[in-house]
């Protein structure tokens, strides 16, 4: 396909599509799919990220009118993916669909491991980083959809207060206590775990 | 004080290793065609009404404040004793009707 807008800037891109020439949108995509599909996948399970971008990009265009071109075009692209994500935990909440991962002793070792001291290289060696990945999958699936996203965003991306309550449209009143909620559920989590492993 | 796991550098840095390994930048030509058409059946956009949306989350953004005000006023009003009987509206009406000119500066009491 020809690119319509080569050199041209996302403002004008979404000018043009505004005027009705949809096709341009393709460029937007082009350009930006990269920083969609890395925002998506670290949310959302690999079996439905594909599905998930597609629904970002989809809302996106049908956003383009809201977009009122004085901000960051990549930045307002990425707070419609992370909304998305957002919106694809309330629905798999809603109609439980998350498969519910157990703790095995392994989990609890890699957790005993990790704060006892012992390198992260030395445990890439040991292959444990696929307990790592479950323990955190089994962490965010007990907390709910909004836990999860500030979580995530704060505690595992290292934004602040303000850039999440941009991110999801929140108020960093609400970021602020959903970021103090979800760490506090994170510790009785992690704390449970250590003591069925030390009970066990 | 209690230690903090989730306070835990070295286990915040692996949990964030992790979380970052689910990253990733597939970027297949085939994805492409699947949104734009998805797009395309989505049709072009109607810009007429772009002022819509942000008006009606403005008005979600201040409706709980509204609602309270409304609740607070409503609760004002009803504990306050009010002389029924008493002419407001016209008792104001009269305070306002011939203002002085120090009045109006709010120069009273500069004599």
């Amino acid at each position: 396909m020809k690119d319509h807008s080569l050199g041209a800037s996302d403002e004008d891109i979404v000018r043009q599509v505004l005027d009705g020439n949809v096709d341009v949108f393709d460029s937007l995509v082009k350009r930006h799919r990269v920083l969609v599909s890395k925002i998506v996948t670290r949310h959302v399970p690999s079996r439905d990220a594909e599905e998930t971008i597609q629904d970002a990009f989809v809302r996106a265009y049908l956003s383009l009118p809201t977009f009122t071109g004085k901000g960051d075009f990549r930045k307002w692209l990425s707070s419609i993916a992370v909304r998305t994500c957002y919106d694809y935990w309330r629905k798999a909440y809603r109609s439980m669909e998350i498969p519910m991962s157990t703790m095995t002793e392994k989990h609890r070792h890699w957790l005993e491991e990790v704060l006892s001291g012992q390198s992260i290289e030395s445990r890439r060696e040991a292959g444990l980083k696929s307990e790592a990945k479950e323990l955190l999958g089994y962490a965010l699936g007990k907390l709910s959809a909004e836990d999860r996203m500030v979580l995530e965003i704060v505690y595992l991306e290292g934004l602040s207060v303000k850039e999440t309550a941009n991110l999801l449209g929140w108020s960093t009143a609400n970021v602020k206590v959903r970021s103090f909620r979800s760490r506090r559920k994170l510790e009785r989590l992690l704390r449970g775990m250590r003591r069925q492993g030390k009970g066990g | 004080m209690r230690f903090r796991i989730s306070e835990n550098e070295r286990l915040k840095r692996a949990l964030q290793e992790a979380y970052f390994s689910r990253e990733s930048a597939d970027t297949g030509e085939d994805r492409q065609f699947q949104i734009m058409g998805r797009v395309r059946r989505a049709g072009p956009l109607k810009t007429s009404a772009w002022f819509l949306p942000a008006f009606e989350n403005l008005v979600w953004r201040i409706a709980p404040a509204c609602c309270l005000l409304l609740l607070t006023l409503t609760v004002l009003f009803t504990s306050m004793d009010l002389d029924h009987g008493y002419d407001y509206p016209g008792a104001l009406a009269a305070e306002m009707e011939r203002p002085t000119l120090p009045e109006l500066y709010g120069l009273e009491g500069w004599e």
